[in-house]
């Protein structure tokens, strides 16, 4: 089908899904069907080219951060919405982007994009820049086991026509990098200071891969995460040092915002301004889920993901204060929620509700923890007007660790319904 | 009269991947809710080990982890070999069962020596399996877990499978784990003792029997069950297997 009317025709779906309450996917599905090269045609044609950023966690937030540092540079900046990372996803943010004729008015595309859709997304376009946050072990019921995600981040790696940007600090990029880099590909890595690393309990909780021997990466670091503490991390850039406020505490944002001022950097060429970079990381909204506190009639209700092993422990090392109520929502989203025997609950010393359809799994983990748990509500709905009771009568704000499924459930249930996100 | 026992969980850094090293704690959780202390000890070499132990635990890994596994498990085998013999019992999940049985033939192609322990045969060149499954366990109990296997395991002489799985997707195993004596293998998560407690059960009752003890075990366990109950019936309501 002809541009124009594909885009008119996905551009009536997004309006209507938007007006039943929320965006979804399914307006980029549509555009796809009618006009399957469009990834390639919108994006392939971007004057600063195409930035991927894949790994197992940050990717949303590392996307986000990067591509408010360009902007607040002056560029024009196109990217998807948090969790938007499958080719259906990103064509849907283009649904949004573009005009009728399918053009993008934007110097750069900075996009996330699923470990495993990456190369099938880098068919159609092909990345410049390829940002790798991290390998973790994440979603074994899908990936089987994380040597499968090295393979697909290094194949995704050596499609990169400019540079690989990897974190360092993850023994399994470091790897990968070196094996990469000995093919002739550029590789450029940012570092995490000891000092950063001991600030997180867990520090970076890397898939166990490459413990021994990673390699070495040549060089010297682009940046350096040189300190990390609550909401604020320290990083150095060529001669500058910037101090940044991070939309959450932890080492994990700060690690993200290194990564994206080391992508910056070399996008930009070193030409980083602080005051620039402080207004974009302050003024950036939390991604979903990462940091955010929702308001509900009356009760404010923070949200903690619990994507993952590493995602889960990454934010209750942040938690510096014992939670007085919480929630834990659980569902299908996360088929084998095995890995929460490997948590080490920290501050969290007891949970007030269980909800999703693994509420009850997580109530076997915490009897057998010995951590004292109130009730279970497994329809989210009821809930959510259970702890808001709760909430009115203690005067306590909620702490909700929830995936990323109920996560969306619930901020559409507490009236929040741009689904989609905006960057 | 409260007794001590002792449950060694072998190199649980390097198997230990989604929450396989559980299995020490689950056990330990259960001897202690029948009235007796228990200690769990790490072993990562002979000389972090105990002469004597009342149950040995070993969690799962990735492939990678095969030979450098296989290579730390070396030096343990005359002491694991002492330790079988003195009586203890064994819970062994997914790679770690793999690596404590006769040989692993992995994707490659190459054969890798086990310590020996579980009369079992593992062949990691048979694709993966991954879901949630549930069936009848060796005493015919309904069971459940999530299963993500890489192959097939051979089970030899002397022992049977843990479970009978009901309704299996086309080209899955039938069946799973290994139950003999003194042994217990399974490549369920779930963890797999946590969400079938009866498991667990039986294994703590075959310990405190060996001293001459039997299982007093109240309330707390009541909740397991009751926690793990509803787990496993909202697994088998998934599956669309009615109980």
């Amino acid at each position: 089908m002809g541009k124009v009317p594909a885009f008119v025709i996905a551009k009536l779906m997004r309006f209507l899904t938007r007006l039943r309450g929320g965006g979804s996917a399914f307006p980029g599905l549509v555009l796809m069907r009618l006009r399957p090269q469009v990834l390639s045609e919108a994006l392939g044609s971007l004057p600063g080219g195409t930035v991927f950023v894949s790994g197992s966690n940050g990717k949303s937030t590392t996307t986000t951060m990067l591509a408010a540092v360009l902007r607040a540079h002056g560029r024009s900046v196109f990217s998807n919405p948090a969790g938007g990372n499958l080719p259906q996803g990103l064509a849907s943010a283009v649904v949004g982007a573009a005009g009728l004729g399918g053009r993008l008015s934007a110097d750069i595309a900075v996009v996330e994009v699923d470990e495993a859709y990456a190369g099938m997304i880098a068919d159609a376009v092909t990345p410049d820049w390829v940002v790798l946050t991290n390998l973790q072990v994440d979603q074994l019921n899908r990936f089987g086991e994380p040597e499968n995600v090295y393979r697909m981040l290094r194949d995704l790696a050596a499609r990169a026509t400019t540079g690989v940007l990897v974190n360092g600090a993850d023994p399994n990029l470091v790897a990968l990098g070196a094996e990469i880099a000995s093919g002739g590909q550029r590789v450029e890595w940012v570092a995490v200071s000891p000092e950063a690393l001991a600030s997180a309990r867990h520090g970076v909780v890397a898939a166990g891969l490459h413990s021994e021997g990673p390699g070495v990466l040549e060089g010297e670091p682009v940046v350096t995460l040189q300190a990390a503490s609550g909401a604020q991390a320290r990083i150095r850039v060529g001669e500058k040092v910037i101090a940044c406020d991070l939309p959450a505490p932890g080492l994990h944002y700060a690690v993200d915002a290194t990564l994206a001022l080391g992508c910056a950097s070399v996008i930009l060429g070193h030409a980083i301004d602080p005051d620039a970079v402080n207004r974009a990381l302050r003024e950036g909204a939390p991604v979903f889920g990462r940091g955010e506190t929702l308001s509900y009639r009356g009760i404010d209700i923070e949200l903690t993901m619990m994507k993952n092993l590493p995602s889960l422990q990454a934010n209750i090392d942040a938690m510096t204060e014992r939670p007085e109520l919480v929630w834990v929502a659980v569902d299908e989203g996360t088929p084998d929620p095995s890995w929460i025997y490997d948590v080490d609950l920290g501050v969290l010393d007891h949970v007030d509700v269980l909800t999703g359809s693994k509420a009850w799994q997580w109530a076997l983990f915490l009897e057998y923890r010995g951590i004292p748990w109130g009730q279970v509500v497994e329809d989210t709905a009821q809930a959510l007007e259970t702890v808001r009771k709760l909430a009115l009568e203690s005067g306590a704000p909620v702490s909700a660790v929830v995936n990323y499924e109920q996560m969306m459930l619930i901020r559409r249930l507490a009236g929040y319904k741009e689904l989609e996100g905006s960057r | 009269m409260t007794q001590w026992f002792t449950i060694a969980r072998i190199v649980p850094e390097r198997l230990g991947l989604n929450g396989t090293t559980a299995s020490a704690e689950i056990l330990a959780m259960t001897l202690r809710h029948s009235g007796h202390e228990v200690s769990i000890v790490d072993i990562h070499g002979p000389a972090d080990a105990p002469s004597t132990v009342d149950i040995v635990t070993i969690g799962s890994g990735s492939t990678s982890q095969i030979a450098p596994a296989a290579t730390e498990l070396i030096s343990l085998v005359r002491l694991f070999q002492a330790w079988k013999q003195s009586g203890s019992h064994w819970v062994a999940i997914g790679l770690g069962w793999d690596l404590l049985g006769e040989s692993l033939l992995t994707e490659q192609g190459d054969t890798v020596p086990g310590a020996g322990i579980f009369p079992s045969r593992a062949n990691h060149q048979r694709g993966r399996f991954s879901g949630e499954v549930q069936g009848l366990d060796y005493r015919g109990r309904h069971s459940a877990g999530y299963i993500n296997q890489l192959g097939s395991t051979e089970l030899l002489e002397g022992v049977e499978p843990l479970l009978s799985l009901e309704n299996p997707p086309e080209g899955w195993p039938t069946s799973e784990g290994l139950r003999g004596d003194r042994l217990f293998a399974t490549r369920l998560g779930g963890p797999a003792l946590a969400l079938n407690p009866h498991w667990a059960h039986d294994i703590v009752t075959e310990v405190l029997a060996s001293r001459g003890l039997s299982p007093d075990m109240g309330s707390p366990q009541d909740r397991i069950e009751l926690a793990a109950g509803h787990t496993r019936k909202l697994i088998a309501q998934r599956l669309g297997v009615r109980q």
